[in-house]
């Protein structure tokens, strides 16, 4: 049994025209087209249709997409945080107050009160005894006053801090003063040591990612230009081949 | 010399265990008929070549659960066209043409050889010029059908899944878009047969 073509099947027209289409079907086409005018200029044209169309034919740039895996990325491109910058911000300001404590103990802050005014002193002075103050008949409120006041920056002054005992114990000998403070220096500057050499090994550790990324940044701009340098000199090339073809081509 | 003999289903396989260089070496297998298309589709270079990044980005997201249902090249078409479709949707505009107005005759003749002469390359970049234009002005389903059956040879079938719709309506998408690229190419005096000179 054959199967038989009709005009308005241009379905199945469009099918013979791309070959992608049954034997049997095929044939029954052909041999439609053999017949009816129409259909064959039809099935012409749209081969020059088909024709026209291949000569659209967009330059693809050149693309070298790359996959590359998120962990190599993460080693080259994304900068270790220092541990410091982990810390919580009300964890700083706590060290902070803290440290700022600690030194004001160190220090010795004084504060005190007498016919001059007040002053503010620092510093491991021999506790200066008040000085005397003669009473005034008119002024013994104020004076009852300055005195409470006296006595709690003294207490303020006298209390414990966490480091220096020799602070909290006037009564231990100069000697034994100058070689806690010593002590206390001396586990600063330590710290401080500790410090620089973090940051300095944390610094080389940036410099080292920052030079490999400038490595691999260096190296795609290389062969971006390697490969446009390389794109120019061919087409270079073969423009002046064609050239040189053309001037040989025998004049018509 | 092996690597030209693995077919995309093993480079799949492959991908899917975590290995990136078989995924790479899909990409460049692909990545030229994914940006012709995108190209094609969209009408800009930088558009096509945006999307076929993300074609590829996307299909290396979503390799594992890749099936195999359908080809490979199939599956990265349908992603392309979605994004496509996504993009030209979020620009709210018909594809534009971008062709350079000056025809550099060298460039012709590096690009096509001697054997043409300039005469015919000239009119053939008209041509092309004249087909860009008139799938421009295709509705997007008849203008993907074209693009997918002559550009890259999908069948029938395979257009028919991507565009989910009847084998019977890709064909006549097919006929329609190039009845009116005919009608578009004859107004504009351009044809194929005057370009070969079969004409004179």
């Amino acid at each position: 049994m054959s199967t038989q073509h009709t005009c308005d099947d241009t379905g199945t027209l469009v099918a013979y025209l791309y070959d992608d289409i049954d034997a049997a079907t095929r044939d029954a086409v052909r041999r439609h087209l053999e017949t009816c005018a129409r259909c064959r200029d039809e099935v012409t044209a749209l081969g020059g249709v088909r024709e026209a169309l291949s000569a659209w034919t967009p330059a693809v740039p050149d693309l070298r997409f790359t996959v590359v895996p998120e962990s190599a990325v993460s080693n080259v491109l994304r900068p270790q945080v220092p541990a410091w910058q982990t810390v919580p911000r009300w964890a700083q300001l706590v060290a902070a107050t803290l440290a700022l404590a600690v030194g004001a103990s160190v220090a010795n802050v004084q504060l005190r009160h007498d016919d001059r005014g007040w002053t503010l002193t620092t510093g491991w002075l021999p506790a200066a005894a008040p000085a005397p103050v003669a009473p005034a008949p008119d002024d013994t409120a104020l004076r009852a006053e300055l005195a409470s006041l006296r006595q709690s920056l003294q207490a303020l002054a006298a209390r414990p801090a966490p480091v220096p005992a020799a602070v909290a114990a006037p009564a231990a000998g100069p000697g034994d003063l100058l070689a806690q403070v010593r002590t206390l220096v001396d586990a600063s500057e330590k710290r401080q040591e500790q410090q620089l050499a973090l940051r300095l090994a944390q610094f080389g550790r940036d410099v080292d990612v920052q030079r490999r990324a400038d490595l691999v940044r260096v190296e795609q701009g290389l062969g971006q230009l390697e490969g446009r340098t390389g794109a120019e000199v061919a087409r270079q090339r073969e423009a002046i081949n064609y050239l040189i073809r053309a001037g040989l081509r025998p004049p018509q | 010399m092996q690597a030209l003999t693995i077919t995309d289903e093993e480079l799949v396989a492959r991908s899917m265990d975590g290995d990136v260089d078989s995924f790479n070496q899909l990409i460049k297998r692909w990545e030229r008929p994914i940006y012709a298309l995108a190209y094609r589709t969209l009408g800009r270079e930088e558009d096509a070549r945006d999307v076929c990044q993300e074609t590829f980005l996307r299909a290396y997201r979503a390799i594992k659960g890749f099936k195999g249902q359908a080809k490979f090249s199939s599956w990265l078409y349908r992603i392309a066209l979605n994004l496509c479709r996504d993009w030209m949707r979020r620009q709210r505009r018909t594809p534009t043409v971008q062709v350079p107005e000056d025809v550099d005759i060298a460039d012709l003749a590096s690009a096509q050889g001697p054997v043409e002469s300039i005469e015919t390359l000239v009119g053939r970049r008209q041509l092309g010029r004249a087909v860009a234009a008139a799938m421009a002005g295709l509705p997007d389903e008849q203008r993907t059908a074209i693009i997918l059956k002559e550009y890259h040879g999908l069948t029938f079938q395979e257009i028919a899944e991507m565009q989910g719709c009847p084998l019977s309506t890709v064909k006549t998408r097919l006929y329609q878009g190039l009845s009116v690229v005919r009608r578009q190419l004859e107004k504009g005096g351009m044809s194929a047969a005057d370009i070969r000179g079969d004409a004179s």
